[in-house]
């Protein structure tokens, strides 16, 4: 390690941030120093307090009758603690700003006024409501919330938070209004179409499995180096997947990490986009940064709330498939053109199968309506000063597969805040706990289901057992046998304190641990195969694996903040310390004595370990924020991070990350302030870089691993990859330009907003020739991804009154993936997958030409003329980008009721039903389309002849299919994502809601193959959830 | 709380001097956290690695690095016996096999003569070739820097390191002529290679194997003959120095190997594979307590036609009715109406019990080599001996040639009979011979002189122009 630069890296960071100290202290000093002591240091028994104002007022005018008012405000939901309530009296036919007062814990006020007096009540967030006092000493008041006053709702950006009208950043947000109503286990489905620049697709209907993400597209050539960065409560969540991956065959992709939380703790999810949003959190926000922040108590009374609910899943489309009479029909066709008999092995059509037996097997293998049950109380209040929240929360999902599997999620959750009686000492503490049991089967049984003879014979036996025909059938109840078991605990806690130095300086830490433990075994017993083969027991295997990650945070940072005659400063300068350390052990066992101990790897003859490992990572950081304010009209704000992280070798550890964002807000300037049609302008923009330190564990070290391979009864070591100590950062370069306009006091409210992110220095493997041992050494490529596109949001309050009120969103985002450099990309393993100027996810293939009316096979564009279809005719590009996706939401509210529903849409190509299927003609059912396929020379049709793997030409020209236009078509939707409807049952003392929810409930497509959101070919789409509940509480 | 504010002078300074030392404890937190920054981000290793000099400071683990390697030469490319490797391909190639498999894949185009440049398998004899070559170089660096270990193991495993360096680069010359001959770990090198002359390739092969002479012991590390010895390396020099036209040295370096008759000595035909074989001098250890060589699991069939390849049948009647070989290295399966026969050197294709090792060298061939390079320079009658110690253990009388044309004559078909289906030794004897285009011309329809030569891998020579030109006729 060069000790001499880090030291001298060290010290360069140490003066810069000493400086910045010094610089506070006297910043802050010199603005006293103007005030001076006098005005300052008046003891608080020297100053007038607001009852004694009132007594001076109310011997001036002694002809009014002087009250005290008292009264609670409430909302939909109960009091409201922090309602400023201020007082304009009435004088002659003027009125002037007179005192004010707030409400306390249990929502109550106490306030001095006189007849005639107005008593305004303002909320961040609610309407504002004004009563003249009549004379009654007690006036309640219950305010309702403004969906034009979001302006004014500050918006966490992480370190710091912003109003936002203020922020400089593009930062999206949805809140527990939006999570709560959906019937979803993990919160990256309830936040599926409702922000702009965040595409997300859930990649299996299996409970438990997980999600693709990418904010504003994809920017690193390592597919798993596009995770947004998780920090929930401050305290980052790794997206790393769990284990190997070498278990869990049922789910397409690991589970989604955020499977650990309840949807319904959360209070509000920012997703951090551009570079003044995520320049802050340097290396980690290249991808994005994802703000989760739970739920908080309120003060007041105990509170308690409990919701229960139930529904039902099913599939949402099922594939159009041949009945029996179309499928036989096909298969005789197909040995009639291969010219042979009808074979013995012919099960399904040589009578040996019952050829009038139809069977919907996909209805049978995935028709079942999978339970979908929730049960959760919370219990929260507390004083002035320390408030609680518990919540506990219990839900499980059942499967539309022909056993039962059962996704078990249990969530306990509490928070406790704490401010100390002279206002300087705050606290919050949160901890949350979360044990995840997933059971499923082995493998997805999609594929089979749709390829199925309908007339296969039945399942099962009489007796109860699975039937295997005589062995003529594979039944595909086999793949049930076994099961794949997770059992994962998580917790997370975070505590985060602070100090009021002085009333402009805070001194602050955020100090966080989270730990998680994950259990998967994925039995595959003997029983699997059909019992003539006689395999025993000793056949069975078992994957056992383990894996455990904790990691803990601590984040000291000081805020200053200091108001000028014409604007404001804010300055916040902190540090990150955080530590994780992961390990995982993975187990192959086989030999088993019998079946009912297949769970256990004791009883197994051979155990292999395929993996054991310990790996650590660290990470530190100093970052800082820069925000001036002048005149709430010109907005300047600069972020900035240096990093350092163990994943990079000496010299290379650290890097500087920074931001400059500005904002205009020309809606205040005097030309525009009292204009009628605009109440807000915005004009916002920024530049900065962030960074990607995605790469895993130790790539630096130069280092020989176990390669695993025995020879000699010793196992070899082998070398782990070429060492290359020199690799740093990728970065990734934002640029954004938005506008954002209100008009007619905000009801209408939109912002544009374009960007452009590139993506450089990527980090992956480069190109080597054999020559050096290897194909690639992982080093800065010299390779360039662009992501650059528009978002658009649309935001009205279509009705506000006092019964019915009706808003609705809607956001549109289009993102264009371009490769814009690629070195060696001709002798790169990446050669037939990128393609300069295109976008990532492309594939190339062979340009469709249909099928010959003269031979009957598919043909296929022979580009260079060469009269062979080879690599090189692969013109074609198809590119599986969106090319723009949104979504429209609604809400409704008339007295007690309230109804929300969102249209989420995509425009999109992707692989269609045709990769499911195997040859026309051969065993296995086929789309109800295949039948419009060639018969004699001349035929114009859409499929191509039947064989039974007896014409090489159809073979060669079906494989061919695959990799042709002809595999892909549009698999664009517009999906009825949500809806949810709920009515208040007005009671006096108690809040009782009744609900209903549903989810994927209706999809418009043209798409010909089963669901178009998907990732993955041939696994189980996510279902239609519908449930119904009720909420109560006191 | 009651202050005199009456002394503003007073006021102000007690508040600086307040604000200074609030700093100063600020600054000493921060220089202690600074202090540690690189401490904090600096991390152990994981418990799954080891540092590269660790690993050579430590016998066990140098010696599992050493191991890797040859597990890497038992299981992918030139020497492997599964289908990828040199023994199948090349048999293909040549006049030993026809082939039944898929069309898909690269090995109908071997069969055929029609080799790409693209060609997957002519890449991946490539890639494996060269990562086993940084292997080899890998551990002869390393070795070079330990301070731990002793000389005897240091001798030992640079001996062996610069051995299996040899033995690649002498493969690859022969497969694809002028080729870069590489001898360092550093990328930044290798990356650019250039390619090197024949000739001065073999030099650098006979070089190696010098040196590794000098360092190799006699004996076999361990009780079996799964690590070369210094008679292995002898081997090798011998062949080299035949394919080389160096007689004399080539005759010199297989006496050294059967001169040492309490090792080595002819066993019979079907003892040749065992794996306590005396005639074997290089043995590749199977990857599993029960297994046994890859090359049963990839020529034997038991049902027709053959899923992968079967012999030709010029190669089958080649053999005579007393040839003990014929029947003991050559298995057939009928349905009937065909006959297909596969090599049956190796016999046990079941992982039940280990029985058969792969061999690399034996004996049968070095007195192959010297009775060649005895006949050409001119002892004819020494040459006579070598090959009848062949011929008699094969169960076939002395041979009857005279001339030193007949005897080279029978001695080139007692090695396309004694060392069929191994390693490609018939093509590479057709080719040092100048015979391929007699031999394979008439019989192959896609054989044209040029394919003498593989060609250079496309996606190499984009990534190295070095590497350019292509071999002719690609």
């Amino acid at each position: 390690m060069n000790k001499n630069s880090l030291y001298k890296e060290r010290r360069v960071y140490m003066y810069s941030l000493l400086i910045l100290i010094y610089l506070f202290c006297l910043a802050s000093y010199a603005s006293e120093e103007g005030k001076g002591p006098s005005i300052k240091k008046i003891p608080d028994s020297h100053r007038l307090s607001s009852s004694q104002y009132h007594m001076l007022r109310v011997t001036i005018s002694a002809n009014q009758q002087i009250n005290v008012i008292t009264g609670t405000v409430r909302d939909a939901d109960g009091v409201l603690a922090g309602v400023t309530v201020a007082l304009r009296q009435a004088q002659g036919d003027q009125q002037i700003a007179g005192s004010s007062v707030i409400t306390d814990a249990k929502g109550q006020y106490s306030i001095t006024a006189a007849e005639g007096d107005v008593l305004v009540f303002t909320y961040v967030g609610y309407m504002t409501v004004t009563v003249t006092v009549d004379g009654s000493s007690v006036i309640n008041v219950t305010m309702q919330e403004d969906a034009t006053t979001l302006q004014e709702v500050t918006v966490n950006a992480g370190y710091y938070t912003v109003k936002e009208k203020e922020r400089t950043g593009s930062i999206a947000k949805i809140t527990a209004k939006d999570i709560e109503r959906q019937p979803v286990t993990n919160v990256l489905a309830a936040m599926q179409g409702r922000m702009a620049g965040v595409n997300i697709t859930q990649t299996t209907g299996t409970p438990g499995g997980g999600f693709d993400v990418q904010i504003r597209g994809q920017n690193s050539l390592r597919l798993n180096g596009n995770n947004p960065l998780y920090v929930i409560d401050g305290v980052p969540y790794s997206s790393d997947p769990i284990g190997t991956g070498i278990n869990s065959a049922v789910l397409p992709t690991q589970p989604s990490p955020l499977n650990s939380i309840n949807p319904d703790q959360i209070a509000s999810i920012e997703v951090l986009k551009d570079a003044d949003a995520t320049a802050i959190y340097g290396s980690r926000g290249a991808n994005g940064v994802v703000l989760i922040t739970t739920k908080q108590g309120k003060a007041g009374k105990a509170r308690f709330s409990s919701k229960v609910s139930q529904g039902a899943g099913r599939v949402t489309r099922f594939m159009d498939v041949m009945n029996t009479e179309q499928y036989l029909a096909m298969r005789t066709e197909a040995y009639a053109n291969d010219g042979i008999p009808i074979p013995s092995y012919a099960y399904d059509v040589n009578g040996t199968w019952d050829t009038t037996r139809s069977v919907d097997w996909q209805k049978e293998l995935m028709g079942r309506t999978a339970a979908f049950t929730e049960v959760q109380a919370s219990v929260g209040g507390g004083s002035e000063h320390t408030q609680y929240l518990l919540n506990g929360q219990y839900n499980q999902q059942t499967s539309v597969l022909p056993k039962d599997y059962t996704y078990k999620k249990a969530n306990v959750f509490l928070t406790v805040n704490h401010k100390a009686d002279n206002g300087k000492f705050e606290s919050q503490t949160r901890v949350g706990y979360t044990l995840q049991d997933n059971n499923q089967p082995r493998i997805d049984l999609m594929r089979e289901a749709v390829t199925m003879a309908p007339n296969s014979p039945e399942l099962y036996n009489e007796d109860g057992t699975m039937n295997w025909e005589n062995n003529t059938f594979n039944n595909p109840l086999r793949n049930l046998e076994g099961s794949y078991g997770v059992v994962t605990q998580d917790l997370i806690a975070n505590v985060m304190l602070s100090y009021r130095l002085r009333p402009d300086l805070k001194l602050q830490t955020s100090l966080g641990y989270t730990t998680l433990n994950n259990k998967e075994l994925t039995a595959n017993p003997s029983t699997r195969y059909n019992p003539a083969y006689g395999l025993g027991p000793q056949y069975s295997t078992l994957i056992a694996s383990g894996a455990a990650r904790s990691s803990w945070i601590a984040e000291p940072q000081l805020n200053w903040k200091h108001g000028f005659k014409h604007g404001s400063l804010e300055a916040l300068a902190g540090a990150t310390f955080q530590s994780q350390r992961s390990s995982q052990r993975v187990q192959y066992a086989s030999g088993f004595s019998s079946n009912s101990l297949i769970y256990n790897l004791t009883a197994a003859s051979n155990v292999y370990t395929l993996a054991d490992d310990v790996t650590d990572y660290r990470y530190m950081a100093f970052y800082g924020r820069l925000n001036y304010n002048h005149q709430d009209r010109y907005i300047l704000n600069l972020t900035g991070r240096r990093d350092g992280s163990s994943r990079f070798g000496p010299g290379k550890q650290f890097a500087t990350f920074g931001a400059v964002g500005a904002a205009w807000l020309f809606g205040n300037e005097a030309f525009l302030k009292d204009n009628k049609v605009l109440s807000f302008g915005k004009l916002r923009a920024s530049y900065g870089v962030t960074g990607s330190d995605q790469i895993g564990d130790y790539q630096y070290l130069n280092t020989y691993a176990s390669s695993g391979i025995n020879y000699g009864g010793l196992v070899g070591l082998q070398p782990t990859h070429l060492f290359n100590p020199a690799f740093g950062w990728e970065t990734n370069k934002k640029l954004e330009v938005a506008l954002e306009t209100g008009f007619f006091k905000d009801q209408i409210f939109t912002t544009v907003g374009w960007y452009r992110n590139r993506s450089t220095d990527q980090l992956t493997g480069v190109p080597l020739p054999g020559t050096t041992g290897f194909s690639s050494i992982l080093a800065n490529l010299d390779a360039t991804v662009e992501n650059s596109g528009v978002e658009f949001t649309l935001r009205t309050v279509n009705v506000q009154g006092k019964d019915f009120n009706w808003s609705t969103q809607f956001n549109i985002s289009a993102n264009t993936n371009k490769l814009l450099a690629f070195p060696d990309l001709a002798g790169s393993t990446y050669a037939n997958q990128y393609v300069i100027g295109q976008s990532l996810s492309i594939q190339q293939l062979y340009r469709y030409t249909g099928v010959d009316p003269q031979t009957g096979v598919y043909t296929f564009e022979d580009a260079n003329g060469d009269g062979m279809l080879t690599a090189d005719d692969k013109t074609a590009i198809a590119d599986f980008t969106p090319q723009y996706y949104g979504g429209l939401q609604n809400s409704l509210t008339y007295k007690n009721w309230q109804l929300d529903f969102l249209f989420q849409f995509v425009k999109q190509e992707n692989y269609n039903s045709s990769v499911y299927f195997g040859l026309p003609g051969s065993f296995g059912n086929q789309p109800t389309s295949s039948i419009h396929h060639w018969q004699q020379p001349g035929d114009v049709a859409a499929t191509q002849l039947y064989t039974d793997w007896g014409n090489g030409a159809a073979i060669d020209a079906y494989y061919k299919f695959f990799e042709s236009t002809g595999s892909v078509s549009d698999a664009s939707y517009v999906r009825l994502k949500n809806i949810s409807l709920s009515y208040n049952i007005p009671l006096k003392d108690y809040q009782c809601r009744l609900f209903f929810e549903a989810q994927n409930v209706l999809t418009f497509t043209r798409f010909n193959g089963a669901d178009p959101e998907f990732k993955s070919v041939g696994y189980l789409p996510p279902l239609r959830m519908l449930t119904a509940g009720v909420q109560f509480g006191f | 709380m009651k202050r005199d504010y009456s002394n503003l002078y007073t006021w102000h300074l007690r508040n600086f001097l307040w604000r200074m030392l609030f700093s100063a404890v600020w600054t000493a937190v921060l220089i202690v956290i600074f202090s540690s920054c690189d401490d904090f981000v600096a991390v152990d290793l994981p418990n799954s690695q080891l540092t590269t000099p660790t690993v050579f400071e430590d016998r066990a683990t140098a010696n599992a690095a050493m191991l890797d390697v040859y597990a890497k030469l038992r299981d992918n490319g030139l020497l492997t016996g599964n289908g990828g490797g040199l023994s199948h391909l090349l048999g293909n190639y040549a006049d030993e096999f026809d082939y039944y498999g898929t069309s898909q894949g690269g090995t109908v185009a071997f069969y055929n003569n029609v080799l790409l440049a693209s060609n997957a398998d002519v890449k991946s004899l490539w890639d494996y070739s060269y990562t086993q070559i940084y292997g080899a170089n890998a551990v002869y660096e390393g070795v070079a820097a330990s301070t731990a270990l002793t000389q005897q193991d240091k001798d030992q495993l640079q001996g062996e390191a610069l051995f299996v360096r040899a033995l690649v680069h002498f493969y690859l010359t022969n497969l694809y002529g002028d080729v870069p001959y590489i001898t360092t770990t550093s990328y930044a090198l290798n990356r650019r290679a250039e390619k090197v002359a024949v000739h001065e390739v073999y030099a650098k092969v006979i070089a190696d194997l010098e040196q590794a002479v000098a360092l190799l012991p006699e004996a076999y590390v361990g009780s079996d003959r799964t690590r070369p010895n210094v008679y292995v390396a002898y081997g090798l020099l011998a062949r080299v120095y035949l394919y080389a036209g160096q007689w004399q040295e080539a005759s010199n370096a297989a006496s050294a190997v059967l001169n040492a008759t309490d090792l080595y000595s002819m066993t019979a035909v079907g003892d040749t594979f065992l794996k306590e074989s005396g005639s074997a001098l290089w043995q590749f250890a199977p990857g599993f307590s029960n297994g046994n060589a890859l090359e049963a699991q990839t020529f034997i069939f038991s049902m027709g036609p053959p899923p992968l390849s079967a012999l030709r049948s010029e190669l089958v009647s080649a053999f005579g009715n007393d040839d003990l070989r014929r029947t003991a290295w050559i298995g057939s399966v009928t349905d009937g109406v065909t006959t297909w026969y596969h090599p049956y050197k190796y016999q046990n294709n079941a992982g039940t019990e280990s029985t058969e090792y792969s061999v690399v060298f034996r004996v049968a061939e070095q007195y192959l080599i010297r009775a060649e390079a005895r006949a050409k320079s001119g002892d004819l009658i020494g040459a006579k001996e070598d090959l009848d110690v062949v011929r008699q253990t094969a169960g076939l009388p002395p041979t009857t040639a005279v001339t030193q044309e007949a005897i080279l004559a029978d001695i080139l078909e007692e090695r396309r009979l004694e060392l069929f289906s191994e390693y490609g030794h018939r093509f590479f004897d057709l080719k040092r011979n100048g015979l391929l285009d007699g031999t394979l011309g008439g019989l192959k329809p896609g054989w044209n002189t040029t394919d003498r030569l593989l060609p250079l891998p496309q996606a190499e020579l984009l990534l190295n122009p070095n590497l350019l030109p292509q071999n002719q006729g690609y």
